[in-house]
């Protein structure tokens, strides 16, 4: 999981280098009209961040649910950013970010089934939705 | 058939172990466990008796023939001895030329004193290998004994297939008999000193097994283990012996022994050498075995055992191993004058002492008994006086008639249903003619009448003990034989006259006078038997579980003419015995009529023509090749060598005579006064010297014998009479000079206390330490337990327990429960290990980052 973060530094290193001051506002327009790589690395990492917090933090499972899928957009995003990075080196394997997108769908897809299932489960059992009415894990 | 000598004991062997070990299992009727006995030891018979034909065939005079190249194998692979003992005599040997050097130079009587321990001073011990191989040695002495064992067993098992008919426990009857015959085979073909001790302890074994036939009767308990215990005393002896010829020869086969032994040196009377020691280890083992003096008082209490038994073992066979032993040895006896002398007294005193006894006894078989022992004396006096031959050839003219007179006895018993004592038989002679008349020439031959065999065995020891040149003292042993056969004699007449002649007193109802005696006349211990009940002697039993055999067909006859379990004892008429008893003691009768003219004695050379007539037939010159000649220091191997013996043929001729009478002072020294010498000197005639004594010999036997008949037969009242008169002497002869009172006084109860001595330090002391040891380890253990229980596990819950509390909270707390708990844990975890992966680079990038932003350098 390092590995997989340390290019990802790395590039945004080299931006913070260039960045200056007083460039900030021409290079903002830039960046916004063809957005480089570091934009999207730094959307995705804000919406894992929000999504880790709410994940840490929110009782409602509902929202915690909802916070999961932040986490695995978040992943979403950083696969199509890298998939668009590499197709703009030429790179032939650059397709496979989306296919990998596709598939953390279809997973989301999934486990959102499956939660939901335990969820009305849970809910049957104990009445509540609420997780920290629920320590089950401690027994 | 020299080959096939191997079968001999084996064949007995095998029929023994089938009959013990399937004639239980297998209920075998009495035919076939009679049937392989008696084909097992008839075999072993015939084998024998082809085999020493063609060795006296053929090749004569050819003294070993071990076999070999036959049958044998290394048994025991000893390996390397050192011997000690012996290198100074072989040393001598080397240098025989100084040692008669030193000694011509002495004078006669220094000579003497230093001629056998004359030995040179410094030698290195050699060595030997001693390997011991299981072999078997033909040679005339051993094919004496092995046509005895066999041809004598042959006929007492045919008897006791009658005798022991009915009887329980059959099979194991004949399984023993047959594991005797094996022992005693062994004993006396084996062709080194282990094989005869084998076969010594086997024929022990058996003997202690058969006496104790009869194991549910105390006495026959009692005898059987005072046999035992009696002979452990001889073995100890012969195993020493053994000992001492393996360090001395380095080997235990006969005939390296003997090459060496011959050589050594002579130890005149008083001198104590090897030979001198060996000799007496070997015949306190004889002593054991053949019942001599002081050990004899196993024998007569043998008897207890079936009657078959006692013929086989006691009485023909097993008795005799000490005779064998002592003329296998008789090198190394020849060498200690000392040993010849013990030897010669012993034997003499044993004829006398038992002699006596018998003429007091009123049960038959123990009569016979003593008898036995008396006769065994008279060998042992043979031996002594340095005629092997004659020892051996007493051997098996006794083994002819004793074991006739015992199956005699035994028929007599059997056919008085199962009464032994005398005073309760009388004019038999009617109702048992056949028993009567095999008994008569076993009675005859016993007294020493010519021409029966006993004569001529009996009196050659007798002239021999009066013309040895071997040692002093011979005339008192003539003169104690005489007296000795004048009392068998009178003894034999007498039961002879109890027994078959006068009155029929078992008619006579019990009570009076016989009731009291037929009461005391049994070992003291017996339980109390009435005279209603048929005596207590040979009374089958029947052991309880066990095969009492098939159901007699004719059960009414079995019990009319038996007459077993009905009420009328003294309505019991006595009946002859079946053929299976009386045509052995025919067979036995024969031999006991012809067997001594094996050896008739140089004084007939005048009717017979020869010194030894018979050629090789006759049992002295047969016997030569195993006898050493101390004149010529060499076994009589060459031919005509009866000739060169001093023992043999001291006076045949004048060459010969002078080298057996100076060569035998010279090699013996001098013996004092001879007897035969001093008639000779008064009479000037060789040939009438021995005939006086013959015409001796045969008026003391009878006047035994019309003693015997005055008294029995004549004037039966006067034994009575004289009982009175000699109070003292037949209170002695009639409990047995109160041997067996002594020994239990002095040995048994001596023993006995020093083995509750023993115990009781076993019980209080040794068991004492043993039980205070445990109990210390108990307590030792119960410490170390409370230590550990306490100390050792309390630590380690203390500690436990310890950690526990204090850690637990911590650990509990950490257990939430809540996912989300567990998931900000991993989320911090990831944190901090990205932070120690990449904080620097993280920091580095801020700071970039920052100063790109705001210009400035923090």
């Amino acid at each position: 999981m390092l590995n997989f973060f340390s290019p990802t530094l790395a590039l945004l290193f080299q931006e913070a280098e260039r960045s200056r001051l007083g460039e900030m506002f021409y290079q903002t327009r830039a960046a916004a009209a063809n957005p480089d790589l570091s934009k999207f690395l730094v959307i995705g990492a804000l919406l894992f961040i929000i999504g880790v917090a709410g994940v840490l933090t929110r009782r409602n499972i509902i929202v915690i649910f909802m916070s999961i899928e932040l986490i695995l957009n978040a992943a979403n995003l950083n696969f199509i950013a890298f998939s668009r990075y590499l197709s703009q080196t030429g790179n032939p394997n650059a397709v496979a970010g989306q296919i990998f997108a596709v598939f953390v769908i279809v997973v989301a897809a999934a486990e959102a089934a499956i939660g939901l299932g335990i969820v009305i489960a849970l809910y049957r059992n104990k009445e509540t939705i609420w997780v920290d009415e629920i320590d089950l894990l401690k027994w | 058939m020299q080959k096939y000598i191997w079968l001999v004991p084996l064949l007995p062997l095998i029929g023994a172990a089938i009959n013990g070990l399937l004639g239980r299992k297998l209920r075998f009727s009495e035919t076939v466990i009679g049937g392989i006995a008696v084909g097992s030891v008839a075999l072993s018979f015939l084998i024998s008796l082809t085999a020493v034909y063609s060795y006296g065939h053929a090749g004569w005079p050819k003294p070993y023939l071990t076999s070999q190249d036959g049958f044998s194998f290394n048994w025991i692979p000893g390996g390397a001895v050192s011997i000690n003992q012996g290198s100074d005599a072989r040393r001598e040997i080397q240098s025989q030329k100084q040692v008669e050097e030193r000694l011509a130079a002495m004078t006669p009587e220094e000579r003497r004193q230093t001629q056998s321990i004359l030995v040179a001073t410094v030698d290195s011990p050699r060595y030997s290998l001693l390997n011991i191989e299981w072999s078997y040695q033909l040679d005339p002495l051993s094919s004496i004994f092995m046509l005895i064992v066999t041809g004598v067993g042959l006929c007492i098992f045919v008897f006791a297939t009658g005798y022991m008919h009915g009887e329980t426990g059959f099979y194991r009857f004949f399984a023993y008999m047959g594991l005797f015959m094996f022992a005693m085979l062994v004993l006396v073909m084996g062709s080194n000193f282990l094989m005869m001790f084998v076969g010594w302890e086997g024929v022990g074994l058996c003997s202690y097994l058969l006496i104790g036939y009869y194991f549910d009767r105390q006495e026959a308990a009692n005898a059987s283990r005072k046999a035992f215990i009696t002979n452990r005393v001889g073995d100890f002896g012969f195993a020493l012996a053994i000992f001492g010829v393996i360090a001395t020869f380095g080997s235990a086969q006969y005939t390296e022994v003997f090459e060496q032994a011959k050589s050594f040196p002579i130890e005149l009377l008083g001198h104590w050498g090897i030979l001198s020691w060996i000799a007496l280890g070997l015949f306190i083992g004889a002593c054991g075995k053949s019942a001599q003096l002081p050990l004899h008082v196993w024998l007569p209490d043998a008897m207890a055992g079936p009657t078959p038994v006692y013929a086989l073992i006691h009485a023909a066979t097993m008795v005799t191993a000490g005779l064998y032993m002592v003329t296998r040895t008789n090198v190394i006896f020849q060498h200690s004058q000392t040993m010849l002398l013990v030897v010669a007294l012993i034997g003499a005193a044993t004829a006398i002492f038992a002699a006596t006894i018998g003429i007091t006894q009123n049960d038959i078989k123990k009569v016979l008994a003593y008898s036995t022992v008396s006769q065994l004396g008279f060998m042992f006096m043979a031996c002594g006086v340095g005629a092997f031959a004659i020892g051996i050839f007493h051997v098996m003219t006794h083994a002819f008639f004793k074991a006739l007179m015992f199956l005699g006895a035994g028929s007599v018993i059997h056919g008085m249903h199962h009464e032994q004592d005398m005073r309760r038989m009388g004019g038999l002679k009617k109702y048992m003619p056949y028993t009567y008349w095999t008994f008569m020439a076993g009675w005859l031959a016993i007294c020493g009448i010519i021409p029966f065999s006993g004569f001529w065995s009996k009196d050659e020891i007798l002239w021999k003990s009066a013309e040895t040149t071997y040692i002093p003292l011979g005339w008192l042993v003539w003169l104690i034989g005489t007296i000795a056969a004048t009392c068998t004699a009178f003894y034999m007449t007498r039961l002879m006259a109890m027994t078959f002649w006068g009155k029929e007193r078992f008619l006579e109802g019990a009570g009076g006078e016989a009731d009291e005696a037929h009461a005391s006349a049994y070992d003291k211990g017996l339980a109390a038997h009435d005279a209603l009940q048929p005596s207590a002697g040979d009374r089958p039993r029947h052991e309880p579980g066990e095969h009492v055999g098939p159901v007699h067909e004719d059960a009414a006859h079995h019990a009319a003419t038996h007459g077993h379990g009905d009420g009328h004892h003294g309505a019991h008429m006595p009946h002859e015995s079946p053929p299976s008893m009386w045509v052995p003691l025919a067979v036995l009768a024969l031999l006991a009529v012809i067997g001594g003219f094996v050896g008739i004695g140089p004084a007939f050379r005048t009717i017979t023509g020869s010194e030894h007539p018979g050629g090789n037939l006759n049992i002295v010159t047969w016997l030569n090749p195993v006898i050493w000649n101390p004149a010529t220091r060499d076994f009589n191997t060459a031919e005509g060598g009866h000739e060169a013996a001093p023992a043999e043929g001291a006076h045949a001729e004048a060459p010969v005579a002078a080298e057996g009478a100076h060569g035998g002072a010279a090699i013996y020294g001098d013996t004092g006064f001879n007897l035969a010498h001093s008639v000779e000197n008064s009479t000037h005639s060789e040939l009438a010297t021995e005939w006086i004594f013959i015409v001796i010999s045969l008026v003391v036997a009878g006047i035994g014998i019309l003693l015997g008949v005055l008294f029995y037969v004549w004037r039966p009242e006067l034994p009575n009479i004289w009982a009175q008169r000699l109070r003292p002497l037949y209170n002695a002869s009639y409990n047995k000079y109160w041997v067996d009172e002594f020994y239990g006084l002095t040995v048994t109860r001596r023993t006995m206390d020093a083995a509750r001595g023993v115990y009781r330090f076993d019980s209080k002391i040794v068991d004492g330490i043993v039980n205070g040891l445990a109990w210390l380890s108990r307590q030792a253990s119960r410490i170390v337990g409370g230590v550990d229980k306490y100390f050792v596990d309390g630590l380690v819950n203390t500690v436990a327990a310890f950690i526990a509390r204090l850690m637990s909270p911590l650990f509990r707390a950490a257990q939430t429960g809540f996912t989300q708990n567990y998931a900000l844990v991993m989320v911090l975890g990831l944190m901090v290990a990205v932070a120690a992966f990449y904080g620097k680079d993280i920091a580095l990038a801020v700071a970039t980052a920052v100063r790109n932003i705001t210009g400035t350098v923090f």
